[in-house]
């Protein structure tokens, strides 16, 4: 073997050899510490929400060990035990139950996206662990065999009937155009709002869908145009969300045709990635209205980032987690879960309750609010 | 192309071997036992990949066309057997053997007239036929659901007291399988159509000359390799028992292609090996979110530093005590 | 709308086309199908940025800088990876898969998986015949005109564009009669680096840069080099505007969900009947 294979080797070996030290030495200090899990996207194509969950997370951990959990008569610090799911079902299965089995963690924050959620709440049921998801937006995430499985955010079912209604007052729509991101997200909520539109005399003229990463909508936006739709419905990301309505500013679409958008494009980094002038006038489902400013402020200078509804939901899921740890006075997760069926805590956007109706198990009741684009600030309708 | 790829040699004690081999057996069939969940888990998936870059070996290892929709194949397998169960009402053990050779035939069907390019063009071609086959099953929502996910999908049926909805009961399915599989193939490459196989790969002209019908060949082992992927495929469907096209994405089909050079081509047991590794880094990294795939990537160049043959290369040069 | 979609087609036609001609430059010279490339894109693309955004660069700067930054990338992966491979192209396939991975996931963890905006250097756009096309766009095609013109000059006119075409043809013979294989690679990289990391840092002001903005683009590149054939310049130029006019016409025609999966079906067509692309020499 010639020297650099020789040195190779030895740099592999080393490496692994690294890594098995650190993961096995990870639950050092146990005895005075809590271990909550986290499972979101942090690479792949859906890397952006677990970007911003994560901030979340991060600022309301510091908070919480600043003050330290007392259960009984003993202080606890909390720690976040994450790994990444890629936005594949496959991965967020094999964190759930590394999460449960190995790191012993007595709940789970997340995943981000549907599919993972569904893969991941039977298994947060068979051991027992509580789970809050932190923005999954599928129906069927919170269904009634989900025991363990709890969600702060509205389901697209529960958004739409809330949001509909408003659209329609406010714009007068009569022809509606879709335009939405290839995945659950994308097409869980057209067609909760299709449901909707459809029985109210607004017609659809146009489906589109693209893939994620795509970056040229011209072709889609074209289409778009020749339907001649009164308004236009877009869901995804706000980063797509701003490249769309900066090339439809481009070939006119805007302002004549309004973009009503889902809750992304309510988000500030909207008009920080597409510029005031594209954005005027798009209406937006927001999951926030006015976040507390001293918490806005708390994202900027940490993150020197916007303010975003993963940030809050983030932020949210690990308070609600640690209220209910208190009030169980227990590290037992039944005991936490029945804590969090009795949650009544006052979020950054409200009270937070968890309730089962119709269809549904542990689900938030959460009004969406609804805003429209002004000078590049957010106005409340 | 035989630089690339090892030829199998069997200079060792078959003694050794067998030894080896049944402590091997015995560890895997001690897992569920001793292990967690998690671990268990992580084994089926490795378990299925195994067998995935093994039958990825008739071809591209033993026949010689490098080819990029291994994962197409296993997708379409998944998402055959879940539909024949859920909207047909076929039971599993019929929707398993149907789902494996109508991947088989689809294999052919494909195959057929895209090994008549050469090279890069194939393999190209098949890579965006993977990319290709990801897009229908997203698009074809009221088939496959699409992007919501396929969910409800129902357990192998037990029987003799057997319930298949259990992880470990799921685990010695997909580890019988797996050696059944393996063995299979193994016998498959020393049978007379194998040994063919590699002539092929060594010399097609020449192979062509003599008169063998090497495009029937390369079209067989092609729909092999696709047929033992589908089969896979539809195990996995009932273990998962969630469908979503991203678990059949491009990057499936690339996993497949790097787990066998990683292990080395048309060893049969490299590719197999090179599953376990490939799965044990990813692994032993989950606990670095950001850092993980950084780290998978560099550690899989250093690999091809050290060893380009991959890692039966590796046994071969210490063996051999060659460099 | 017909005509704003063939004018779309082009602009998409001829960012395919630049990263395509460094890609097929590079296949069919060293038998490298360079996935690398589209990890050059994406740092490329991000030094732009970063030039533009907080070293307050012009634009054309920035694209000088981006340029290098691909170009030296190309250049030090030829030298310290592939060039250890020669002959197994295999294993300088799976390098560069890995080495596209790992720039991707590097984006992100150094820069986050948030799109960052790159501002717009040219404002305003052309109207006629009822149609729009903004100057940055108009940008995009006439860069790569010139870009096509100097690096077909460099091919047939210069010293080394001899051997590179002598060794596109013939490796062992080119060696045979004195041309060093090693410049001859290191060239091509270089030129192929260049290539894509204009297209990235021409393209970023239209829509924004972001880690995994350098996927898709090289798919695409990699059909259109099939699609024209390895070692033809004039293949590139076909298989990148056909390639850009089927998915702006497809995408708006035919189906928007499978704009992507055009590729694939223009592939086997042209396949069918041309095995060897369109131009394809070898």
């Amino acid at each position: 073997m010639s020297k650099t294979r020789k040195l190779l080797v030895l740099l592999v070996v080393l490496l692994l050899a690294a890594t098995l030290v650190l993961t096995s030495c990870k639950g050092g200090k146990a005895g005075n510490v809590i271990k909550i899990g986290y499972t979101a996207p942090f690479t792949g194509s859906a890397a952006e929400f677990g970007t911003n969950g994560w901030r979340g997370v991060q600022l309301a951990l510091e908070e919480i060990n600043a003050a330290g959990v007392k259960v009984g008569n003993k202080t606890y610090n909390v720690e976040i035990v994450r790994y990444d799911s890629k936005c594949e079902p496959t991965e967020a299965v094999a964190n759930m139950r590394k999460l449960a089995l190995e790191d012993k963690v007595v709940g789970v924050l997340g995943d981000h996206c549907s599919s993972c959620c569904r893969g991941i709440a039977p298994l947060a049921t068979e051991y027992k662990i509580p789970s809050i998801t932190i923005e999954c937006a599928a129906d069927n995430v919170t269904s009634p065999g989900q025991e363990y499985y709890f969600r702060m955010r509205p389901s697209m079912g529960l958004m739409a009937p809330l949001a509909a209604p408003k659209i329609l007052d406010l714009t007068g729509a009569k022809r509606v155009g879709y335009l939405g991101v290839n995945d659950d997200y994308g097409r869980s909520f057209n067609k909760s709002f299709q449901d909707q539109f459809g029985p109210a005399g607004a017609k659809t003229v146009a489906e589109i869908y693209f893939e994620r990463g795509n970056t040229d909508f011209m072709a889609f936006l074209n289409q778009l145009k020749a339907a001649k739709p009164d308004i236009v419905l877009y869901v995804g990301t706000a980063s797509e969300g701003a490249m769309i309505l900066k090339q439809a500013q481009e070939i006119g679409i805007t302002p004549g045709i309004k973009f009503v958008g889902s809750e992304e494009m309510g988000e500030m980094e909207l008009v920080s990635l597409a510029g005031s002038e594209a954005v005027d006038g798009t209406y937006a489902v927001a999951l926030w209205g006015a976040v507390a400013s001293d918490f806005e402020k708390k994202v900027k200078d940490k993150f020197n980032a916007p303010m975003h509804y993963a940030i809050i939901f983030g932020y949210d899921a690990l308070k609600v987690m640690v209220d209910a740890i208190q009030r169980a006075q227990s590290l037992d997760t039944v005991k936490i879960k029945d804590a969090l069926l009795a949650t009544d805590y006052a979020g950054l956007e409200g009270q937070i309750k968890f309730e089962t109706f119709e269809g549904f198990r542990n689900q938030g009741r959460y009004t969406p609010s609804f805003i429209q684009w002004k000078d590049g600030t957010r106005e409340a309708m | 192309m035989s630089s690339q790829t090892l030829q199998a040699k069997s200079r060792r004690n078959p003694l050794v071997t067998l030894i080896i081999l049944a402590v091997v057996l015995v560890v895997m069939v001690l897992v569920p036992q001793v292990f967690s969940g998690y671990i268990t888990y992580v084994a089926v998936l490795a378990m299925l990949f195994a067998v995935l870059a093994g039958s990825y070996d008739i071809l591209t290892g033993y026949t010689g066309p490098l080819t990029f929709c291994h994962g197409a194949f296993y997708g379409i397998g998944a998402y055959t057997s879940a539909l024949l169960t859920l909207k047909a009402g076929f039971p599993f053990w019929v929707a398993f053997p149907v789902s494996g050779a109508a991947v088989f035939l689809f294999g052919a069907l494909i195959g057929y007239p895209a090994l008549r390019l050469r090279g890069h063009y194939f393999a190209v071609t098949t890579f965006f036929f993977a990319h290709f086959v990801y897009l229908v099953i997203l698009n074809s929502v009221g088939l496959t659901s699409g992007p919501l996910g396929l969910g409800g999908i129902k357990p192998p049926e037990g029987f003799l007291g057997i319930n298949f909805a259990g992880l470990k009961a799921s685990y010695y399915l997909v580890f019988i399988y797996g050696v059944i599989v393996i063995v299979a193939l193994w016998l498959f490459i020393r049978s007379g159509v194998g040994k063919l196989l590699v002539t092929i790969r060594e010399n097609e002209e020449l192979s062509e000359a003599i008169g063998v019908n090497t495009s029937f060949y390369k079209v067989l082992a092609f729909s092999i390799g696709a047929g033992v992927a589908g089969l896979t495929g539809s195990l996995f469907a009932h273990f998962f028992r969630l469908l979503h096209p991203t678990t059949f994405a491009w990057m499936t089909s690339e996993m497949v292609v790097i787990m066998s050079l990683v292990g080395g081509l048309g060893t049969l047991i490299g590719p197999i090996i090179g599953a376990g590794i490939v799965t044990l880094i990813l692994e032993l990294m989950r606990f670095a979110p950001e850092l993980r795939l950084i780290i998978w990537s560099v550690a899989l160049i250093a690999i091809l530093i050290i060893e380009p043959r991959g890692l039966m290369g590796l046994v071969q040069r210490i063996r051999g005590g060659r460099k | 709308m017909l005509l704003q979609q063939i004018l779309n087609g082009i602009v998409v036609g001829a960012s395919y086309a630049l990263i395509a001609l460094g890609l097929n430059l590079i296949w069919s010279i060293t038998d490298i199908a360079d996935f690398s490339q589209g990890g050059t894109y994406v740092f490329a693309a991000y030094a732009a940025y970063f030039m533009v955004t907080l070293v307050k660069m012009p634009f054309v700067a920035a694209l000088l800088v981006g340029m290098v930054v691909g170009g030296v990338l190309s250049y030090l992966f030829e030298r310290f990876l592939y060039r250890r491979w020669t002959g197994l192209s295999r294993i300088q396939l799976l390098c560069a898969i890995a080495l596209f991975f790992l720039m991707a996931n590097l984006a992100i963890r150094f820069w986050t998986a948030k799109p960052k905006i790159f501002p717009a250097y040219l404002k305003g756009s052309l109207k006629f015949a009822g149609v729009m096309l903004s100057y940055q766009r108009i940008v995009v095609v006439a860069v790569a005109a010139v870009l096509f013109v100097i690096v077909y000059w460099f091919i047939q006119k210069t010293k080394m564009g001899k051997a590179i075409r002598a060794a596109s043809q013939d490796r062992e013979a080119a060696a045979v009669v004195g041309i060093n294989i090693h410049t001859v690679n290191s060239v091509v990289f270089v030129i192929g680096g260049i290539l894509s990391s204009t297209a990235a840092v021409l393209i970023s002001p239209l829509y924004s840069v972001f880690p995994a903005m350098g996927d898709l683009p090289l798919l695409k590149s990699l059909v259109v080099v099939i699609l024209g054939g390895f070692g033809s310049v004039a293949g590139v130029l076909v298989g990148g505007f056909g390639l850009g006019l089927v998915e702006a016409l497809g995408g708006v025609y035919i189906s928007s969900a499978y704009q992507h999966g055009f590729a694939f079906i223009v592939l086997i067509l042209v396949l069918l009947f041309f095995p060897k692309g369109l131009f394809g020499k070898v």
